[in-house]
């Protein structure tokens, strides 16, 4: 697994400090940059947990119209013009015409047929060859399939009954709820029925707190009820379920006993939106409406500004505004040179020997970037600046926090990590043809980082320390530094931990110095005036990778 | 609720007052707010009457969600669906500090599942939209308390109002008085409801449930499966007869997935077996020194199902071993447990009970065997293309039968557990009930489950009378020396008050209802509405929404205030847990700020004080102590779980 980086936003946690990375829970706290947000005006990190979103417009994902905000609701979030997904496979449907009466020859009377071709039409399948002329659904003319077929939503047995129970249940709740107040007096002596009259003080006194909690009753059975409750007729249901077994009950049974194969019933996923009894059978599916898709803009949770706003058309893929994290923070890659260099070596070996299975591959490349115990690797923080300011970026390991448990303070220490502990600069972001050919401050040859290599240890252990923990490169608006983790003999575990970046730019508006908002990274082009620096820190996760098992790696793969 | 129908909590003025809380002081003024023409023209999202409501309907593996008014939900998904387990179990981790990780991965995913239900399945604004959340009975207060945080906090809903899922579901059938069982994932639960009162001191409930069945399914196939591995080169696929290359299956073929896949689409539900003295003899007698059951081991198998099989019977003893014990709950737990220190002799005995009830049950199948093509496991993958897992037509048949098998005093199967309920609801009720039983939940989806639930409930009833001259204990033929069932004495007859019920047990919604014995049965057995019992609860939270009721209704001002009050009372935590100590006796898990959230809010029917001078419920003839035992074991196990 390659090394990667992850930036923390607090809003699941209370404090502003990350959970230790080992916790399973803290992998929802921490995110890749390109899906966080930077809200200006609280200044700080906005997720996808934590942004509070808004439909700004419904279109269809497959023919892109827009629907109209009115029309959504009828259409149960559907698009209701052609567009229909394969019950099987969920790939789009295309409506094609019924083969041509079959009375001359088939290739001619193809070429005769206009593009309309003859109906009755069907909806067609072009990956599985599904049709919905299986399940007898045809149509007049290709076009409004789904105006066709409403006509049988709407007579859909569920709501059918589901609008009798309603018209069941309504007088009997509307005459009590006109009196019934929503207060908390408890319900208790409701039991006037004839039926349940005589049960009533055997059931007061056998269900203690019954009378304090009761959920639905509150509401409709007040205190003079009595005319209504049992004016309550049985209900008679429009599909009896003992009528509709010939859909589910023994039937079914049946059909599963003498089942050939898995395929011939339904998956569970094209089934389970069904309320109704219906068949179990896959060849009875019917075509789906495509589900539609909502353009969403999204606020800060705090100070409800927007982050987010995406333009109104359905084919736009702009946004009218976009506050993103990416554009404040600066974005640092992880690399572990050691295995880079065991790769590059792997392509070279293989592009010349023999091509071994890819299995075998993937193991090799596992095998040469693990973290062998007892040896301490150097990795890279490339920080790339946004921003049209230099920064200055200080890195710090992210201390514990004191309520961590001893035995849990023991695993984590199982590696060492340092980090260079001075502030080092990152240029300004600029376009390309701004940046001079020969960066003059470009110090540590770039052939440094790279040649440091997991089988030549010699060469490594033969360099300094303090060499490898500092700043590597610099070019352009990319700084890359180098750590170190040491990982001791008995190491096991995940090499995770994490990092509180903090860095200082240049305030764009020093005049509105005492508004506390305006202290904000901003991409804008740098003025003239005064520089005023200000600070910004997030906490990272950085995830080195899995310390190797000596015993795993020495034996072979047990069985 | 009625007085707040329809209180559009979307601030009209968002944009121009950003940093405005806008529901402040609301309450009073709604009706005022909702007859200004400008505050209708401003909400251009809500596309929904904010009448309409939205149903959540919250399993532990399944989320059903949708808006009130329609018959169906709109989305139905699992709420993990990379691996398809669910968010919680029935247990909690019993370390603190674990306990409070767990609960944060699970607010985590909580919220991420919540999210996603509005923001890509309903496609909506929650802010102006009110959530019924469809609750079951045992859904633990913490969990309860998550989603609460996670609607009022992250999602800002105006308000939530929690109904039980077994009324629910019965309002979807029509009826305000039944007896409700749910057949979920994690557990079994049965809950009386006479007159739209939930009478919760009569729950029962069993953990034989969807679980349980994966797990069983997983067991039969580890032992009577067949697994044909690709073949390595396209050559030795032709030359090589797939027989030879069958092997037994590997643990990892079996992923949960490959599970699910089976249990919904190729398990069944099969009549119980007519001679039940075979079914006894063969099956459930655990004794090896049986000689009937001896003879019918060597029997060669007369079924091409066991023929098919054959390779995984020579190495069923292997397999047994390998099974953790877990996996392995082939008849039950309480069993295997008994027998740990002779544990030889016990899984050779195990072993050969296992394979008399192949034996049997593949005798009386006439299922057939299904070929289904499955990813070989990843250690192995050297072959053309993917494996083949041969099902056996008698498991896919007699898989549920672990649902069905009672005598468990921890477990009681499904028709027991309905059995026990009815024991335990007043006298007067009991008719009334027994004839208007309604099954819901997932796993009742088996084809042919209801049918056999009635059969069994029948069956369990009738059984004890017909076996009650024989000497051993009815429900439990086996030994009666190893497991002492408190209870279950020689000739003592659990479900005997039950039996003048007998012509009346009904089951609402039974898909293939017997000939009614009564008027009652008659009345009721197969009327109710064919809706899939699965979706019951969640129909019926949408019925409740259309009729605006639905149930004990939290308003997001109080929250907010609930929560603004413990975050100053906050600043003494501890005394704050004296006091809450002193209150209920278990300890608050997390004393941090997150806890800090108000628990009187919600409600809470197992927090319900008794009213003063309530008596006792007697207890109804025919319960004693040590029948009472598992149930209480696992309520208050529930309690535990729900006051963690």
């Amino acid at each position: 697994m390659a090394p990667k980086i992850e930036y923390y936003c607090p809003c699941l946690a209370e404090s502003p400090h990350p959970p230790p990375p080992h916790l399973p829970s803290s992998s929802y706290s921490f995110h890749p940059l390109h899906n966080l947000f930077f809200c200006e005006e609280c200044d700080a990190v906005r997720c996808n947990r934590c942004v509070l979103l808004e439909v700004s417009g419904y279109y269809c994902p497959n023919c892109l119209f827009e629907v109209p905000s009115a029309s959504v609701r009828a259409e149960k979030n559907r698009c209701a013009r052609n567009c229909f997904m394969c019950p099987n496979c969920r790939n789009t449907l295309t409506v094609v015409p019924s083969d041509p009466p079959d009375n001359g020859d088939m290739r001619t009377s193809a070429v005769v047929t206009t593009a309309l071709g003859e109906p009755p039409f069907f909806l067609y399948c072009n990956h599985c060859r599904w049709d919905s002329a299986e399940v007898d659904i045809t149509f007049e003319k290709p076009t409004g399939l789904a105006a066709q077929l409403q006509k049988f939503e709407d007579s859909a047995p569920e709501s059918l009954e589901f609008e009798r129970l309603k018209e069941h249940f309504e007088p009997f709740l509307r005459a009590s709820s006109s009196s019934a107040l929503p207060s908390a007096t408890p319900a208790h002596h409701v039991h006037a029925n004839p039926i349940t009259a005589a049960a009533s003080s055997a059931l007061a006194r056998d269900i203690p707190g019954v009378g304090k909690y009761n959920p639905l009753a509150r509401s409709r059975i007040g205190r003079d009820k009595h005319a209504h409750r049992h004016e309550l007729p049985d209900y008679k249901a429009r599909v009896e379920i003992a009528s509709a077994a010939a859909l589910s009950g023994e039937a079914d049974v049946e059909f599963l006993k003498h089942l050939e194969s898995i395929e011939e019933v339904a998956s569970l996923e094209q089934r389970w939106t069904n309320s109704w009894a219906t068949s179990l059978r896959e060849s009875d599916l019917k075509p789906l409406r495509i589900p539609l898709q909502s353009k969403k803009s999204k606020r800060c949770p705090s100070c409800r500004h927007i982050l987010i706003k995406p333009e109104q058309k359905a084919q736009s893929v702009r946004f009218k505004i976009k506050l993103v994290a990416a554009n404040y923070l600066p974005a640092i890659a992880v690399t572990l040179p050691h295995a880079q260099a065991a790769l590059e070596m792997m392509k070279r070996s293989s592009t010349l020997g023999k091509s071994t299975s890819a299995a075998a591959a993937a193991e090799e490349q596992q095998a040469a970037g693990a973290l062998i115990p007892g040896h301490s690797y150097p990795f890279h923080l490339a920080f790339t600046n946004p921003l049209y300011d230099p920064i200055q970026i200080r890195l710090a390991k992210a201390v514990p926090q004191g309520e961590i448990v001893d035995a849990e303070k023991a695993r984590r220490s199982t590696f060492h990590i340092q980090l260079p502990s001075a502030a080092f600069p990152v240029a300004a972001y600029a376009e390309a043809w701004e940046y001079d050919d020969d960066e003059e401050d470009m110090f540590g040859l770039d052939d440094d980082g790279m040649e440091v290599d997991a089988r030549g240890k010699k060469s490594k252990d033969g360099r300094g320390k303090s060499r490898s923990v500092g700043i590597v490169e610099r070019r352009a608006n990319v700084t890359v530094v180098s750590g170190e983790v040491l990982i001791p003999k008995d190491a096991r575990g995940e090499v995770k931990f994490n990092m509180l970046v903090s860095y200082t730019y240049r305030s764009d508006d020093p005049e509105t110095v005492d508004d506390a908002e305006a202290g904000t990274p901003s991409r804008s082009q740098a003025t003239s005036r005064a520089p005023e620096m200000k600070n910004f820190s997030f906490y990272t996760v950085v995830d080195l990778g899995t310390i190797a098992h000596r015993e795993e790696t020495r034996l072979s793969v047990e069985p | 609720m009625s007085a707040v129908p329809s209180t559009p909590r979307r601030p009209a003025h968002e944009t121009t007052t950003p940093a405005a809380t806008p529901q402040t002081t609301r309450v009073g003024t709604t009706h005022i707010i909702q007859s200004s023409p400008h505050y209708q023209t401003t909400r251009r999202h809500s596309l929904y009457g904010t009448e309409d409501r939205i149903i959540l309907d919250p399993g532990s593996r399944v989320w059903k969600v949708g808006f009130s008014g329609e018959g169906k939900p709109r989305d139905v998904f699992l709420a993990e669906p990379e691996t398809g387990k669910s968010l919680w179990s029935l247990n909690r981790a019993s370390k603190p500090a674990d306990r409070e990780e767990e609960d944060r991965v699970l607010e985590a995913k909580l919220q991420a599942c919540l999210r996603s239900v509005f923001h890509n399945s309903l496609l909506t604004d929650p802010k102006s939209r009110k959530v019924i959340l469809v609750e079951h009975p045992l859904l633990p207060l913490h969990i309860k308390e998550m989603i609460a945080r996670v609607l009022f906090n992250n999602l800002q809903v105006p308000s939530i109002s929690f109904a039980s899922s077994h009324l629910l579901a019965l309002l979807a059938a029509g009826r305000i008085t039944g007896l409700v069982i749910d057949c979920g994932h994690l557990e079994t639960t049965v809950l009386p409801v006479f007159s739209f009162r939930p009478l919760y001191p009569h729950l029962r409930t069993t953990p034989l449930a969807g679980a349980r069945l994966s797990i069983h399914i997983k067991a039969l196939l580890l032992m009577f499966g067949t697994y044909i591995p690709p073949a390595t080169s396209l050559s030795a696929a032709v030359n090589i007869p797939a027989a030879s290359r069958s092997v037994r299956v590997p643990q990892d073929v079996l992923t949960d997935k490959v599970i699910d896949e089976i249990k919904t689409r190729l398990c069944f539900v099969g009549d119980p077996i007519d001679d039940e003295s075979q079914l006894m003899s063969g099956g459930r007698v655990s004794s090896p020194s049986g000689g009937e059951e001896g003879s019918e081991l060597d029997l060669p198998p007369s079924d091409p199902a066991m023929s098919e099989s054959e390779f995984s019977r020579v190495s069923a003893a292997e397999v047994e071993s390998l099974a953790s014990s877990a996996a392995y709950s082939v008849v039950s737990h309480s069993q295997l447990a008994g027998m740990g220190s002779e544990s030889d002799a016990a899984s050779l005995g195990g072993e050969r009970r296992v394979q008399a009830l192949a034996t049997m049950y593949g005798r009386h199948s006439t299922a057939t065997d299904i070929h289904m093509r499955v990813d070989p496991p990843p250690s192995q993958q050297t072959g053309t293309g993917r494996g083949t897992l041969i099902i056996p037509g008698w498991v896919r048949e007699r898989a549920a039968e672990v649902l069905f098998e009672g005598g468990d005093v921890d477990e009681n199967s499904v028709a027991e557990v309905i059995l026990e309920c009815l024991l335990k609801v007043p006298v007067d009720l009991r008719k009334t009930l027994a004839s208007t039983i309604l099954v819901v939940g997932g796993t009742p989806m088996l084809p042919g489950f209801i049918p056999r639930l009635q059969a069994e409930l029948v069956r369990a009833v009738s059984r004890t009378s017909s076996s009650q001259s024989s000497p051993s204990p009815p429900s439990r033929p086996g030994h009666p020396s190893r497991r002492p069932p408190p209870g279950t004495a020689s000739g003592y007859d659990r479900y005997a008050p039950l039996r003048p019920l007998l012509p009346y047990f009904a089951i609402l919604n039974n898909p293939a209802p017997p000939p009614p014995a009564s008027a009652p049965a008659a009345a009721n057995a197969g009327k109710a509405p064919a809706f899939t019992p699965a979706a019951m609860a969640w129909v019926g939270g949408s019925l409740a929404g259309a009729l605006k009721t639905g149930g004990f209704e939290v308003q997001r001002e109080k929250w907010d205030e609930a929560e603004a009050g413990a975050v100053v009372t906050g600043v003494q935590p501890d005394d704050e847990d004296v006091l809450m100590g002193a209150e209920d006796s278990p300890p608050r898990p997390r004393p941090g700020a997150a806890s800090a959230t108000p628990r009187s809010i919600l409600p809470d029917w197992t927090r319900t004080p008794l009213p003063a001078g309530a008596p006792p419920a007697p207890r109804p003839p025919g319960s004693t102590a040590g029948a009472q035992g598992p149930v209480f074991a696992s309520s208050s196990l529930h309690t535990q779980s729900v006051a963690g």
